[in-house]
């Protein structure tokens, strides 16, 4: 402090440096779908089969440059084969490159790595040392070195990393979101910022993607569009299907309103969309107005992605048989589209069995059930014979029961569990017709605790 | 009388707007179907379901009596179920001999939702049938859902129900549904011999019937919990409800004659 007092001092902030390289790395979007993250203060961009939208690796490189340094971020970066080599051009590159970013040629990584500090190639602690005390001061000495004494010398993590930065080893990449193929881009001369205008690039990109996914046979069950605005900020919409699908118009309609709620800001400049959860679906569901020739799924299929978009998936089910006795957990909900539970797949082990319809179970189950009380019935078992429920008096002409349910006992502690933990269940008929599923939880037998009467469900 | 059949075609013609008719649904009794025109429930178009009482609230009664009418549409196609409240119990339903393997339940957020989801699944290929709860459907409500129905000739039912309690809405008196039922559950008769509840039986009433007559009605579901489980392959079948006795004029005209004062 004392040689230099102009120097600012701050503290170091690991998480809010973290934070800000993960909002770079999903601003980078823009660039790749496939973008790692290199802690502390790296990140690797697997530009594969994108640059040609810019019109090549020099374009992409300097539009990327251009858009870091407005937004005043300093940098290096440099392209090459291997993450490797692109680490070592990037990190190491400048006193032979200079200001200029370094990009490799397709398999000239070696003769570009060769006068770089050994440093470049990202050793671990005790190899770097091992290399520093040999006096080795250039990657091309390392490499000039037979594999055989080179290992045994620095080690087998170091014949690795030296393998990966050449490119005779693959390097797995643990990419912020999956490197998906199933990626559109549309870019625009003028942001736009038009709710209609957004409606029509959101359709446009995803019609480029589905004459891919059209092209190979191929439909997704889930798109993702990020808008990318002007200060670097990205939303991002999705939509779910049913069934896979591609078709551009569906998709973007189901996209329209969801728009809405995207604050455009100063206008957007970039839309991106991915595709995922693709997988082959047969051609004929491209056109829906064929009629007669589509199956029930390609018809319904529109209808529960509509619904689901816009209601919430939890809000459209269809309902499933789950094997347990007890009412209010026997039915679980399944998908509105998975395979209905016909008759081939109940004898499926993994299936539980279908409700027994012999078993008269009521139309309607409320959720929790309703107390009723002035109960008369005689002890222990016998139904009762008048019951009130909301202020209204019933008397029993009929009924059935009881029918003892008791609690799934192998599911809870086993201190919790009950022999007076039962329910019986009793199906009565009123004078004017109108059937209940009445139940008296628990035994007669404890004096002090008489056992309470619940309505659980009605006929009708 | 040929100019007066002739006007008859038209009027028909105008008022399914100018479509093939979808066919009608039979009871299998000359009582009811002679009430009805066709000769059956008419298909392609939308029904009311109403209750009374307590039933406004629970919906017991029109959610069987509307199963029961279904039953034999889902062998066609799926039955979608537009709820407000998710009460509806799929055991139930597969009891009363409804295919639950058929059915997609839908909750929608509110009225004017619940409305829009209908017409949106009445237009999809492969549904043959809607249910949906709604509080009322007004006259604007009831002519988009008659549109609805003509597009691939699928049927739709509207249980009025009061979703969160209290005394339902007065019934919108104009309305664009074929028919309107008021149900209720009656008390069972088991056969002879037997103990306990009897097949469920319901008192029907045929309130509204475009080029119809009203009646009211004793029906059973006499197949209700039947071991004998339905099979969707199977296509001649009755229709679920039989009709157990008539009930029109005894509930139209008053038991006693009034007596008049003086």
């Amino acid at each position: 402090m004392a040689l230099a007092p102009e120097l600012v001092t701050a503290e170091a902030e690991p998480e809010a440096d973290a934070a800000a390289l993960a909002a770079l790395a999903d601003w980078c979007v823009r660039f790749s779908p496939a973008v790692a993250i290199d802690a502390p203060d790296g990140l690797f961009l697997d530009v594969t089969g994108v640059d040609h939208l810019w019109g090549g690796e020099p374009a992409l490189l300097a539009d990327f440059r251009k858009r870091l340094a407005a937004n005043g971020l300093p940098f290096r970066c440099a392209i090459a084969d291997t993450p490797g080599a692109a680490w070592a051009l990037a990190h190491y590159g400048e006193a032979h490159f200079g200001k200029e970013s370094a990009i490799a040629p397709p398999g000239g990584q070696g003769e570009l790595l060769s006068p770089l500090r050994p440093a470049a190639l990202r050793f671990d602690q005790a190899t770097w040392a091992q290399v520093e005390r040999l006096g080795i001061r250039q990657v091309g000495q390392l490499l000039s070195i037979p594999r055989g004494p080179f290992a045994r010398r620095f080690g087998r993590a170091a014949m690795t990393r030296v393998d990966q930065a050449l490119g005779r080893e693959t390097e797995a990449l643990t990419f912020r979101r999956p490197p998906s193929a199933w990626f559109a881009r549309l870019a625009f001369a003028e942001p736009i910022s038009a709710p209609e205008d957004m409606a029509r690039v959101a359709h446009d990109v995803a019609a480029q993607l589905c004459a891919r996914l059209d092209a190979k046979g191929l439909g997704a069950r889930r798109f993702e569009i990020l808008f990318h605005r002007v200060d670097g900020q990205a939303a991002p919409v999705e939509v779910g299907l049913a069934l896979p699908g591609r078709d551009a118009a569906r998709i973007g309609k189901l996209f329209a309103p969801k728009l809405e709620a995207i604050d455009p800001g100063f206008g957007i400049e970039v839309v991106t969309i991915t595709a995922e959860g693709v997988e082959p679906i047969s051609g004929r569901q491209a056109r829906l107005d064929a009629g007669r020739e589509t199956t029930v799924e390609e018809g319904l299929a529109p209808l529960v992605d509509r619904l689901m978009n816009r209601l919430g998936e939890d809000r459209v089910w269809r309902a499933q048989p789950v094997e347990s006795h007890v009412p209010e957990l026997a039915v679980g909900r399944a998908k509105p589209l998975s395979s209905p539970l016909a008759k081939s797949s109940a004898r499926d082990s993994q299936e539980a069995r279908p409700w027994n319809p012999a078993t008269p179970r009521p139309a309607r189950l409320f959720r929790r059930p309703e107390p009723v009380d002035m109960v008369l019935a005689i002890t222990p078992d016998d139904p009762p014979s008048q019951f009130r429920w909301r202020g209204q008096t019933h008397r029993v002409r009929r009924a059935e029961g009881p029918e003892r349910i008791g609690e799934e006992w192998w599911k809870g502690a086993i201190e919790d569990a009950d022999v007076g933990h039962v329910r019986d269940y009793y199906r009565v008929e009123d004078a004017n017709g109108g059937r209940f599923w009445l139940f008296r939880a628990g035994l007669y037998g404890d004096p002090d605790v008489p056992p309470k009467w619940w309505l659980h469900g009605v006929f009708g | 009388m040929s100019d007066f059949r002739a006007l008859r075609a038209k009027i028909a013609a105008i008022e399914t707007s100018g479509r093939p008719d979808a066919g009608v649904l039979p009871f299998g009794d000359a009582r009811i179907d002679g009430c009805l025109p066709g000769g059956g429930l008419p298909l392609g178009r939308w029904h009311e379901v109403c209750a009374d009482g307590m039933e406004t609230e629970t919906a017991a009664a029109p959610t069987a009596f509307t199963a029961l009418m279904a039953a034999p549409l889902a062998r066609q196609g799926e039955v979608v179920w537009v709820l407000r409240r998710d009460d509806l119990w799929a055991p139930g339903l597969a009891g009363l001999g409804f295919p639950a393997e058929r059915l997609i339940q839908v909750c929608a957020r509110d009225e004017a939702e619940a409305l829009s989801v209908m017409e949106d699944a009445l237009a999809t290929v492969g549904v043959a049938a809607v249910v949906g709860e709604v509080e009322a459907c007004d006259l604007t409500a009831g002519r988009r859902l008659q549109l609805a129905c003509e597009k691939r000739r699928a049927t739709g039912f509207v249980i009025h129900r009061r979703p969160y309690g209290g005394a339902a809405k007065r019934d919108a008196t104009g309305s664009a549904a074929a028919t309107r039922w008021r149900v209720s559950s009656a008390p069972s008769e088991p056969s002879a011999g037997e103990f306990g509840l009897g097949a469920p039986r319901f008192s029907v009433a045929l309130e509204r019937c475009r080029g119809g007559r009203t009646g009211a009605w004793l029906l059973e579901a006499a197949q209700a919990y039947d071991s004998g489980a339905y099979d969707l392959e199977m296509t001649d079948v009755a229709h679920p409800l039989r009709l157990v006795a008539d009930l029109g004029d005894r509930q139209l005209a008053p038991a006693q004659p009034i007596r008049l004062a003086g």
